[in-house]
């Protein structure tokens, strides 16, 4: 709407756009549930041989090397044909931590396994008692010889039953004030002894996340990213780099074609406060499409948005429900079946995006945490 | 968000600040209730800097500039409370520039001498901005115009842009504030300035030709003035935004400033995703479009989106200064009630959202 492709970005796009009709599995496409990863790998690693897997990492670890712009192209395109969302744990999180802080030999043993899909990471941060207070996590690690011993348990973990490895943060330094100068970042083999993984089903229905147990497992101390005790950092560093990925309008665009789908084939369409409401929800996307456009364009030109990224997640999750709430509105009684409902104008799968699109405002910062941090940081209000 | 500006346009920005700053409540609250609620010869420095010649092309003497530009001054007018009707100016004059041959009016409403404004509403709603009631009829060569406008800046106009219903459908015309059968009747608004009826009864009148069809003359207006309103709006509730900021940092309540409580945090977070989303929707709009071509989709969201948030901001804005926010004296008031009378004109939010329902063809 208002970002235009340079030639080489439409090029780009047009050979993306090509190569995905004629390679992705018609039985990945839109799937609004993630699938599991005997049907989700293989197309993960035909990527990685297509040389796309990691569009934002550097060229010398395995990535595309690929501007802003045409990341956002492949989002655009990957999202346009339904293609199911990959696991990022490891491509957009522990991947750039690494290529950041990590030594040359965890470089070199853990990024290729990423680029060919061959090992899957998960991300080990919220425990029971430390959700949005992350910084008073518990889970311990005591650095004994060459070894940390850790004990304690995270849980949420997306994809810890499928996943092979765990970035975590970890307690090294219990009496350090304050708490954030006492978390270490640690790499851990998630089939080592003592280790035990529950997954947990989420309201739409799929297994996405779990629980991890920590007995007493031995992890070699070369495994420590960075500093001891510098941990918070390392975590926070890469931060909002990603926001830009996920608040693309693409989806927000995608989500009003199947309310207007929906709308026109149970005839609410017709009715004016309907319309009324659909119209609203459209500017917003627009307003989305404008908010997007701004922050690539001063990500493009200086480094990052700084804490005013958060109201691009803001804006955008709470937007993404609010269009959810209208696809359920315009289902009327079919809002509540389990299945896609299949209708004149096509199959519109109603309740399982309605349900999914909750987690939205809580992962990855919750609003309310959200709205804490601009307030303090961008609008300089008192604590 | 910062906006990347040239440093043209940061200097520009600049200028309009200054302008604005020279304005304020304070001269806002001395026009309430005036005869004529502006000084003209402040409208006549805006056309001194060129301003309401912004988007003048320059073979017509003005300035050739994008609705980027004018955006930038009249968000700075919006901020300042600025009186005089700097957009509804600089939009006539694009207009009156429209034609192969320049308007006659249109150097004397580029330098500010003369003030000509558009007159296109008829109904509260706009519900036929396309299709006006108002009659164009050719007598012996002449053009004489009869019907009514509604909700029309006319204070100290000396001519209005009208849009009526001719042999070839709708178009824009000329119609001089003295002309025979022309007779205004004005009420007051919150804001202290005047809305007028404009009543015609076969009033001589000249067709300001369009650049392309005859009704894009009437749309290209009808966008423009979405656009210059919206800019306006942006400026208020972003000063607002900067008062109660501030209002939230020294107020001091159980012992601490209120700026401390979460409850009104989250509240003044929710008033900048207003004001930050309205600016970025309101500058990638003005920056992807020709002054003169605007997609009216577009137009629609823009006025749509800026109407309901300033209105949201400015009320809130109230809430959050207690008592004090009710008082004529505070100034906060002021900001509400400008955005009441922007967010009226050329149709409020759920107007505009209905022309947004034909437009993008949320229809069956
Ligand atoms: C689908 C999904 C996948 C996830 N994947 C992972 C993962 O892979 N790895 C991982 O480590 N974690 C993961 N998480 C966990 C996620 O990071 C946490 O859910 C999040 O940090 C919030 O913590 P909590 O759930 O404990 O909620 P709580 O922190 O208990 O919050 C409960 C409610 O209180 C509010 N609240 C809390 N504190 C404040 C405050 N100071 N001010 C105002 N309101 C407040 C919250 O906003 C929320 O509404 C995932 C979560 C979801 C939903």
């Amino acid at each position: 709407m208002f970002r235009h492709d340079s030639p080489d970005e439409a090029a780009f796009r047009a050979e993306v756009r090509t190569w995905l009709a004629a390679n992705l599995p018609a039985a990945l496409r839109g799937r609004t549930n993630r699938p599991p990863p005997a049907e989700l790998m293989p197309w993960y690693r035909m990527l990685s041989r297509k040389g796309w897997i990691a569009p934002h990492w550097p060229k010398q670890h395995g990535g595309m090397g690929a501007t802003l712009n045409q990341q956002i192209v492949m989002t655009e395109e990957l999202a346009q044909v339904g293609a199911p969302q990959l696991p990022a744990q490891g491509l957009n999180h522990i991947g750039p931590i690494l290529i950041e802080f990590g030594t040359a030999a965890q470089k070199a043993r853990h990024l290729p396994p990423i680029i060919e899909g061959s090992v899957i990471w998960a991300q080990g941060y919220s425990e029971p008692g430390a959700g949005s207070d992350l910084a008073s996590l518990a889970t311990r690690a005591t650095l004994e010889g060459d070894h940390f011993i850790v004990h304690g348990q995270k849980i949420w973990t997306t994809w810890g039953h499928h996943s092979d490895w765990m970035f975590a943060l970890v307690r090294t330094a219990p009496q350090a004030q304050p708490r954030q100068a006492g978390i270490s970042f640690l790499l851990l083999d998630l089939h080592s002894p003592g280790i035990t993984i529950r997954p947990i089903k989420t309201i739409a229905g799929d297994d996405e996340f779990s629980e991890v147990f920590f007995d007493n497992v031995m992890v070699p101390a070369e495994n420590l990213v960075g500093k001891l005790n510098d941990g918070w950092r390392i975590a926070n560093a890469l931060l909002g780099h990603e926001r830009l990925g996920t608040s693309n309008p693409q989806f927000a665009l995608m989500a009003l074609e199947r309310i207007k789908t929906m709308a026109r084939a149970s005839g609410v369409m017709a009715d004016p406060t309907f319309q009324d409401r659909l119209a609203a929800a459209s500017i917003n996307v627009i307003a989305l499409a404008a908010l997007f456009s701004h922050a690539v364009e001063l990500t493009n030109r200086q480094h990052g948005l700084g804490p005013d990224s958060s109201i691009i997640k803001i804006f955008g999750s709470e937007l993404l429900q609010a269009l959810d709430e209208l696809l359920i509105e315009a289902a009327g009684s079919h809002a509540a079946a389990e299945q896609p409902i299949a209708t004149d104008f096509g199959v519109v799968d109603v309740s399982t995006p309605f349900l999914q699109v909750r987690r939205a405002t809580i992962y990855g910062g919750s609003s309310e945490i959200q709205r804490n941090i601009v307030a303090r940081r961008v609008l300089n209000l008192p604590n | 968000m910062e906006l990347h500006l040239s440093s043209e346009q940061t200097l520009l920005r600049e200028a309009a600040a200054k302008f604005a700053a020279a304005a304020g409540p304070k001269v806002a609250r001395g026009f309430r209730r005036r005869d004529i609620s502006f000084a003209p010869e402040k409208l006549r420095q805006a056309g001194d800097l060129g301003w309401l010649g912004i988007l003048v092309p320059s073979s017509a003497g003005g300035l050739s500039l994008g609705l980027t530009e004018l955006a930038l001054v009249l968000e700075q007018a919006g901020r300042g409370l600025v009186c005089e009707p700097i957009g509804l100016a600089a939009i006539s004059a694009a207009a009156l520039a429209q034609g192969h041959t320049p308007h006659p009016m249109l150097e004397r409403t580029m330098n500010g001498a003369a003030l000509v404004v558009p007159a296109l509403q008829e109904d509260a709603h706009c519900n036929d901005l396309a299709e006006p009631r108002m009659r164009a009829a050719d007598a012996d060569g002449s053009i004489r115009l009869t019907g009514t406008k509604s909700f029309v800046c006319a204070d100290g106009a000396d001519g209005f842009l009208i849009s009526a219903y001719g042999r070839d459908g709708p178009a824009l015309f000329y119609v001089d504030r003295h002309a025979q059968g022309c007779e205004l009747s004005a009420t007051q608004t919150v804001d202290g300035r005047k809305l007028s009826t404009l009543r015609l009864k076969d009033a001589p009148a000249d067709v300001v030709p369009s650049r392309q069809s005859s009704r894009n003359a009437v749309e290209a207006l009808t966008d423009l003035a979405l656009i210059a309103l919206s800019a306006e709006l942006l400026g208020v509730m972003e000063k607002a935004q900067e008062i109660t900021l501030d209002y939230l940092r020294i107020r001091k309540q159980f012992g601490k400033p209120i700026g401390s409580f979460q409850a009104l945090q989250h509240k003044a977070v929710d008033i900048y995703i207003r004001t930050q989303t309205t600016r970025s929707l309101l500058y990638q709009v003005a920056a992807n479009n020709d002054p003169y071509r605007i997609d009216p989709a577009l137009a629609v969201a823009v006025k749509a989106k800026a109407s309901e948030d300033a209105l949201f901001v400015t009320e809130a804005c109230i809430q959050l200064h207690g008592a004090i926010g009710f008082t004529d004296e505070h100034d906060i008031g002021l900001y509400l009630k400008r955005a009441m009378l922007l967010s009226s004109l050329f149709g409020n939010a759920a107007a505009q959202r209905r022309r947004y329902v034909n437009l993008a063809d949320l229809t069956v």
